[in-house]
């Protein structure tokens, strides 16, 4: 790796740290270039590279939230997961792409995993590709480049890194006694007792897929400020829109009426608000990046918890699933907040409801933390990112939803200016692109990035 | 196409982004000087405020002032406001679409190449913003009268 080459105009060595999904995706979106000097530099402190958090599951429930059609991890090259499940058996070669399916994640990591053999494989001979499989602990500003610290105490260097750590796998501070599922602290459970998930999104679905599979049977009580499950997916195709047609800058009252009305006037059509929904999709991030702050802000505050739940649905089968454990009991969806947890054998948990206000106490042997992923980034239990925070290299978003950084990924500094070494994708980049945890968004910002860096 | 509505809304704006910071205008005199009826100016005002675009001030020291600095409003997002979606013909939008009793969409050429028209319009007015367009104006003063201050540098 050659550092002296530091000025010249194309940066050839880059690293990325963080070796989940986003990290496979940038990683091939940037070996396509052709440049034989690039050198990229994957780090993962995970024995496995491509899963990350979303994608370790093994359970067979847990499936991706988008059909296989939206899965590949090419931004030129739409149907390359699709294939790929043909090519396993996993789907029929009849079965067109219109035709919804939900692939287990664990098959998805599987495809990020036989998809980095192949590009470890393909640039054997060239060395454009290496992997480590360390902790990553910091990242500093070099004068030729950067330097990435490693846990084992070596370091690496390079022209320029690229976070793309992902989600955190801490609960937030504030969570109190909130565990992660799947974490060490989350051991055997009495399979009668009661147990809280904060939050009534996806991940309180995967949580209870989870306690299912486990031969759960105590009941379970979802806790957000509106108790709002998620929709589920129908077969459809997004309308079409152009960005002309798309109100963009204004308030958010103004927005959200001139989309309630376009709804209204599809489904007088016969189309279902899904596919208005989708065909909202490609100018999201236009929409977010154009807002005034203050729409940001109401958004995030009030209309946030509506949108997710038209926006990141279910596959059909596990909406009737829970739709089903609702009906029976075994899931309690409810509007609240928590408002004091006291430990004792267990927890005491005390909920105020939304609408009443009364409160209600719970006895619980577990609290899960699904509140999403959305946290403070200046509490994250990454230490790369926190470090970098720390040093003052990085600072939150205005909104704190993620890292600050420019429209071209560029991490800015305590001091508002934007580095040119050191750079994010993926969930970390929230405050700027919005929606940007789903593959489909990923693989497009990782193709704009490379074309920036490589050309 | 721009309607005399858009351009008013754009000279009421211009107007609007001339003035100090804070300070407010009455629609009188914004009408007067860039010769609106008042009462359309009235009704486009109130549009562009529920776009969040001015505010208003009611009473004898109210008036209409920007709602945020003119270098953050974008010259589209406020056409877009007032017109509806960009559009050189009106069977060439997506939501408001109009068909035109004398052609078939499916294989009008003219319609297929107005489609592409409006991305680039959308490219355009996307990229300029009210402070730009203000100063624009300026710039032709400038060459003109020779008296104004000298225009800030248009970033294109």
């Amino acid at each position: 790796m050659s550092v002296a080459r530091a000025n010249s105009i194309i940066p050839s060595s880059i690293i990325i740290v963080g070796g989940g999904a986003s990290g496979v995706v940038l990683a091939a979106h940037l070996l396509k270039s052709v440049n034989p000097d690039l050198r990229v530099t994957l780090i993962e402190k995970r024995p496995h590279f491509g899963q990350g958090i979303a994608y370790s599951t093994l359970l067979s429930a847990h499936v991706l939230n988008v059909s296989a059609a939206g899965m590949s991890a090419y931004a030129d090259d739409p149907l390359n997961f699709w294939r790929w499940l043909q090519g396993q058996g996993l789907i029929s070669q009849e079965q067109t792409p219109q035709t919804p399916f939900y692939a287990p994640r664990s098959v998805y990591a599987r495809y990020l995993k036989e998809l980095l053999d192949e590009l470890e494989a393909r640039e054997k001979e060239t060395g454009r590709l290496r992997l480590i499989r360390e902790e990553s602990l910091s990242i500093s500003p070099t004068s030729s480049g950067v330097e990435v610290t490693l846990a084992n105490g070596t370091s690496v260097v390079a022209h320029l890194a690229v976070l793309a750590t992902g989600h955190d796998e801490q609960p937030g501070a504030g969570q109190g006694h909130a565990i992660r599922m799947g974490t060490e602290a989350d051991t055997a459970l009495d399979p009668d007792a009661s147990v809280l998930v904060l939050g009534t999104g996806l991940s309180m679905v995967d949580a209870f897929l989870s306690l299912e599979q486990r031969g759960h049977r105590g009941e379970i009580v979802a806790v957000s400020r509106r108790g709002l499950l998620p929709s589920p997916h129908r077969k459809g195709a997004p309308i079409k829109l152009d960005v002309a047609d798309i109100p963009l800058g204004t308030q958010l009252s103004y927005f959200v009426g001139w989309f309630r009305d376009l709804i209204r006037e599809n489904q007088k059509a016969g189309i279902d608000w899904r596919d208005v929904v989708d065909g909202l999709r490609p100018f999201n991030q236009k929409i977010w990046q154009n807002w005034p702050s203050s729409a940001k802000r109401r958004f995030v505050e009030h209309t946030k918890a509506w949108w997710d739940i038209h926006r990141h649905r279910l596959a059909p089968e596990v909406h009737a699933r829970v739709t089903e454990a609702v009906k029976s009991g075994r899931i309690r969806p409810v509007a609240g907040r928590v408002v004091g947890i006291a430990a004792d054998d267990g927890f005491a948990v005390e909920i105020q409801s939304r609408h009443t206000q009364a409160l209600e106490t719970l006895q619980v042997a577990r609290i899960y933390d699904c509140t999403g992923i959305a946290r403070d980034i200046s509490t994250t239990s990454n230490s790369v990112v926190r470090s970098l925070v720390d040093r003052g290299l990085a600072r939150p978003d205005p909104l704190r939803l993620g890292l600050d950084v420019t429209a071209k990924c560029e991490i800015i500094a305590g001091d508002g200016t934007a580095s040119a070494k050191i750079l994010a994708v993926g969930p970390l980049t929230r405050g700027t692109f919005f929606e940007i945890d789903a593959i489909p968004d990923i693989r497009v910002q990782s193709a704009r990035l490379s074309k920036q860096l490589l050309g | 196409m721009l309607t005399k509505k858009g351009k008013y809304g754009l000279k009421a704006l211009v107007h609007l982004a001339q003035l100090p910071a804070a300070q407010l205008a009455f629609v009188g005199d914004i009408a007067s000087s860039n010769n609106i009826p008042k009462k359309f100016l009235d009704a486009i005002l109130g549009e562009l405020r529920n776009a969040g675009f001015v505010q208003s001030r009611k009473g004898k020291e109210g008036g209409y002032r920007l709602a945020r600095p003119a270098d953050e409003i974008k010259v589209g997002h406020v056409v877009r406001v007032l017109d509806g979606p960009l559009a050189p013909i009106p069977c060439a939008s997506r939501t408001q679409y109009q068909r035109c009793e004398d052609c078939n969409e499916a294989t009008c050429q003219v319609r297929h190449l107005m489609l592409e028209v409006r991305q680039a319009i959308a490219e355009v007015l996307d990229q300029r913003t009210l402070a730009e367009m203000r100063d624009i104006v300026l710039d032709d003063l400038t060459v003109a009268g020779g008296e104004l201050a000298p225009a800030q540098k248009v970033i294109a």
